[in-house]
């Protein structure tokens, strides 16, 4: 039996202490911030689902999942579950793929280029609500010119109102949408393509490879990581974007623009049911959240540099 | 394998002119270094040839056929960068192979050549590596399998050492010369290097401010130079040019020795000349009857050479190059003479006198 050293208990002690503990007592006004900033709102958020929180009818408490199963026979739930899919997929292709377009010209040489650039940022540094009102009354049969221009190229058979056409409404915020975003992938992806080696250009051109290999197999992996990102976040952002729709046609007509966050919006702030209106919310989020894994994983696959 | 013909070719940006009367024929399997000091054009004269810069005016041809106005892809020529311009995605298999996956080639040919390519370079173990894993030289070879791999008329190089520390860039000199060797293909090489240049060069073409200055074999250049500024630029150390005047059969240094003209005598010496000396072409003599005295200033010990600085009465400072070790003390007082046959003449403009 051997005798403990003298201070053995003391020295373990110590090593738990400068291991084990004292790193996260440095790190603990970091976890204090995000927990009261994030984490507690979240929580508390996430609560209001489980209880019946209706100002016009107070005193519910916990209710269990009585909102899920409220949802889930929701036919207006599943509808604005569809907009926003048509919603989200809709605006973010084409800002992806125009933004792409605008960004790639403005890597090209020509006079004026640090005008343009400037002026390309312009519909991002418009407020919302202005572009939003704006659109509404582009599309105006009345006042605006849209729907005559569009009858003039025989896209549409007379000029009518496409924000009141259950059919056609959705692409109204969508167009708006579209416009709004283009300036934010087209400045991003001019940053990433920026970056790229002029060499790698002039090597794969001495390869042999001609401007349409050259895109896919040098401009494409590079800008990979940044589209990657770009086109999740603004993805998310998109799905949550509530302001255009609200203010060009506020859900309607018979809530064919309505999608999620709207649907939370009114179901918040009109009909004040704040249990119901994290209930969605938490569905939004989780399918958010699947979709954010998906695209993390396949950019892990796909990224190389 | 390629001839190449440059036929007066300038090179202008804007109203700017860089480079004016480029006329150079290189044989098929030749090896050109193109060499000049930061500037001269050279890197802007392969750029040409590679179809990366247009050519302003004169006309480029390879085996005849004119190709001012042919895409770089349809030259079939490599080109290795000064960067590697590796590309930084793919594997070192896919990169030595992506010339042919452009053109579509059979995966078997495709598989086979790049393994040849990689078994030649050494590079076998490191096909499936991405370029950020490779060391400097690594990269080096790897963007020289890139060329090899595509069998193409002529190689060009672009200063494709000049990122290596010193005893990589001696063994990749030596790899580049038995490639060569090996390949017998045309090979157009830039470099500042006037080392790189004198031992890879069939032919070296130096270039000073957008103008060929000379062209010849490396020990043409060094023994004959056509003017001033090859005299120096080629031969470490560089080359002690001083203020002569002319004399009866030979030339007055400015300290009032003469030296005469053994054994050939160039045409008339003008009144302002100069004359060239390598620091390995003086004579040490004693100080009594030596055309030229001075003090030594500076004495570097290099082992097999010994560098001397040395102040000369009348003259200024100039510098010898002994072979093998020199016991000799700064401040010593020593004696130069110039060997009549190791003389370099130049009239006022720089040119040679022959």
């Amino acid at each position: 039996m051997s005798r403990k050293a003298p201070g053995e208990i003391r020295a373990r002690r110590s090593f738990y202490w400068r291991y084990v503990l004292e790193p996260y007592f440095y790190l603990a006004p970091a976890i204090l911030l995000i927990a009261g900033v994030m984490v507690v709102p979240l929580v508390i958020g996430i609560s209001y689902s489980f209880q019946s929180v209706r100002l016009l009818r107070p005193g519910g408490g916990f209710v269990g999942l009585e909102n899920y199963l409220d949802l889930w026979s929701d036919r207006k739930f599943w509808i604005a579950l569809e907009n926003t899919f048509v919603w989200t997929i809709g605006s973010i292709s084409f800002q992806f793929l125009l933004g792409l377009g605008l960004a790639l010209l403005l890597n090209t040489r020509f006079h004026g280029k640090r005008l343009i650039q400037s002026l390309v940022f312009l519909p991002w540094a418009v407020p919302t609500f202005l572009s939003a009102l704006a659109w509404a009354w582009l599309f105006n049969p009345t006042i605006g010119p849209l729907p005559h221009w569009l009858t003039a190229m025989g896209i549409l058979g007379e000029p009518q109102n496409i924000l009141g056409d259950p059919e056609l409404a959705i692409w109204g915020p969508i167009v708006a949408n579209i416009w709004f975003g283009i300036p934010f992938f087209a400045i991003t992806l001019l940053a990433a393509l920026q970056s790229i080696p002029a060499e790698l250009y002039e090597a794969a051109e001495i390869d042999g490879a001609s401007p349409w290999q050259r895109f896919t197999k040098i401009t494409l992996p590079f800008l990979a990581p940044m589209i990657a990102i770009t086109v999740m976040l603004r993805t998310i952002w998109i799905a949550n974007f509530a302001d255009l729709i609200f203010v060009m046609t506020g859900g309607g007509p018979a809530n064919s623009t309505q999608i999620l966050s709207t649907y939370i919006f009114t179901t918040a702030f009109k009909k004040l049911d704040f249990g119901y209106a994290s209930a969605i919310a938490v569905a939004l989020l989780i399918l958010l959240l699947i979709y954010a894994a998906i695209l993390l994983v396949l950019r892990r696959r796909l990224v190389k540099i | 394998m390629a001839r190449m013909d440059l036929r007066n070719i300038a090179k202008r940006y804007g109203p700017v002119e860089v480079m004016r009367n480029i006329d150079l024929a290189i044989e098929d399997g030749e090896f050109i270094v193109l060499v000049g000091p930061s500037g001269c054009g050279k890197s802007t004269l392969l750029r040409m040839i590679a179809g990366l810069e247009p050519i302003s005016e004169g006309e480029f041809l390879i085996d005849g056929q004119r190709m001012n106005e042919v895409a770089p892809r349809d030259r079939d020529i490599a080109m290795v960068f000064q960067s590697y311009a590796l590309y930084p995605h793919m594997d070192v298999a896919r990169n030595m192979g992506f010339s042919m996956e452009i053109r579509g080639a059979d995966a078997g040919e495709k598989q086979s050549k790049v393994a040849e390519a990689a078994r030649t370079l050494g590079l076998t173990a490191l096909t499936k590596r991405l370029p950020k894993a490779l060391s400097g030289g690594q990269r080096q070879r790897v963007a020289m399998g890139r060329a090899i791999v595509r069998d193409p008329k002529a190689f060009l190089f672009d200063e494709p050492l000049s990122n290596l520390d010193a005893a990589l860039r001696v063994e990749m000199r030596l790899e580049i010369a038995r490639l060569h060797q090996r390949l017998k293909a045309t090979m157009v090489y830039v470099t500042h290097d006037q080392v790189e240049a004198l031992t890879l060069a069939d032919r070296i073409v130096v270039l000073d401010s957008g103008n060929i200055q000379q062209v010849g074999t490396p020990l043409e250049l060094y023994e004959r130079p056509a003017n001033r500024f090859v005299a120096q630029f080629i031969g470490s150390p560089t080359m002690n040019v001083l203020d002569v005047t002319p004399a009866e059969g030979g030339i007055t240094l400015r300290n009032g020795t003469t030296i005469g003209f053994s054994p050939a005598v160039p045409a008339a010496i003008p009144a302002v000349a100069q004359l060239g000396i390598r620091p390995e072409h003086l004579d040490i003599a004693d100080p009594d009857g030596a055309s030229m005295v001075g003090v030594a200033d500076v004495v570097e010990h290099l082992g097999s050479d010994t560098n001397i600085y040395v102040q000369v009465e009348g003259i200024g400072p100039l510098m010898l190059r002994q072979h093998g070790h020199l016991p000799l003390r700064p401040n010593e007082r020593i004696g130069l003479t110039i060997p009549a046959d190791r003389m370099h003449l130049f009239d006022a403009e720089g040119i040679a006198l022959r």
